[in-house]
């Protein structure tokens, strides 16, 4: 026997409204979920990130400390190096102007350059000739200039000249250098 | 005035009420605080990588100079690095003199931070300009000298005999002595 004429409707613990509040709620976890995942996915890039950039920093700071020793290795060989090459300079410009200096009529046979002095063995046709165009412009270049004459077979006279500077004038030139 | 609810959307209110709840502590408790830590890094890496970048300009900067400082000074990196040996230098250098003889290579003091090496030499030349055009040479050479004094020329005939110490730079490691080894040979 029917007592009503449409079908009876289904019963479910899920009722629309149920599906709706469920649906949003999941959603809205959902969301939550996935920013919380973001979040924690990013935190983590960025700390590996910050550990690479830091290891990086301190590879860059080893690297410019060793260059930095490199460069001022180079300069200070470069430094000593001029300095070396400027002495032989002045060392060539010394004994050239000390070959100048001696006249045609006197005759070197033997000049021993030291660091603060100059000594010379030669041959000079007489006193005169030496002391006017040898001694006289020794002495103004040396500060103690000592001569000691004895003759020779001709009727020459042999000569070593004796000529030493002060260590101040030494040290001046040095640092002219 | 009683208010009649059914069992059923009550369930309801309740779910929605946990939810609700759930979702609030969530949010507050755990995810505000994340967000403000996300912007804290991205704030801190941004500096890191603000100093990473002026790290890596200083580090280009340098290796540039140190470059160009190798290039300009190559002959005189390599000079300092090269072991001196007397078989080669009077090779190379015997064009200035009619003979030429290095000998006797001894350690002296350090100067300036580099191992200098006392060598002495004798030669004999026909004139002084040979000397000149030696002195000239020196400073072109695979090593790093000095010619020191006392220099002694003495008339010998129509030859000049000169000698004299000369002394030789080389970087101050445990290598060089074996420059005075390959020396002594």
């Amino acid at each position: 026997m029917k007592y009503s004429y449409i079908k009876p409707r289904k019963k479910t613990p899920i009722t629309p409204e149920l599906q709706i509040i469920f649906t949003f709620f999941s959603m809205t976890l959902l969301m939550l979920f996935l920013t919380y995942t973001f979040l924690l996915y990013k935190d983590y890039t960025f700390e590996k990130d910050r550990y690479s950039i830091i290891e990086h920093k301190k590879e860059l700071k080893v690297s410019i400390k060793k260059m930095e020793k490199q460069i001022s290795f180079i300069q200070k060989q470069k430094a000593l190096a001029e300095k070396i090459f400027t002495q032989n300079m002045v060392l060539k410009d010394s004994i050239a102007n000390l070959f100048d200096l001696v006249p045609q009529r006197i005759t070197l046979s033997r000049a021993k350059l030291l660091r603060n002095g100059l000594i010379l063995y030669g041959i000079t046709p007489n006193k005169d000739v030496y002391n006017f165009m040898l001694q006289a412009p020794l002495r103004s270049i040396f500060h103690k200039t000592y001569s000691s004459f004895y003759p020779a077979k001709n009727g020459w006279l042999m000569f070593v000249s004796t000529n030493y500077m002060d260590e101040s004038q030494i040290e001046e030139l040095e640092s002219e250098d | 005035m009683k208010i009649k609810i059914s069992r059923h959307y009550l369930y309801i209110l309740l779910i929605s009420v946990f939810l609700f709840l759930f979702v609030i502590i969530f949010s507050f408790g755990i995810l505000i605080p994340k967000g403000k830590q996300y912007r804290e890094f991205r704030q801190e890496l941004r500096k890191e990588n603000v100093e990473l970048r002026k790290y890596q300009d200083f580090y280009d900067e340098t290796f540039t100079t140190l470059k160009d400082l190798q290039s300009k000074n190559r002959h005189i990196i390599t000079a300092f690095d090269t072991a001196f040996n007397p078989d080669r230098f009077e090779k190379q250098h015997k064009v200035f003199f009619s003979s030429l003889h290095v000998s006797k290579i001894a350690r002296s003091k350090n100067e300036e931070g580099f191992a200098t090496y006392e060598v002495n030499t004798t030669s004999q030349m026909s004139s002084p300009k040979n000397f000149y055009d030696f002195l000239d040479a020196l400073n072109k050479s695979d090593w790093i000298i000095g010619v020191n004094f006392p220099i002694d020329f003495k008339r010998d005939g129509e030859m000049i005999k000169s000698s004299f110490t000369m002394k030789v730079y080389t970087n101050n490691k445990d290598k060089n002595s074996t420059a005075s080894g390959s020396v002594a040979k």
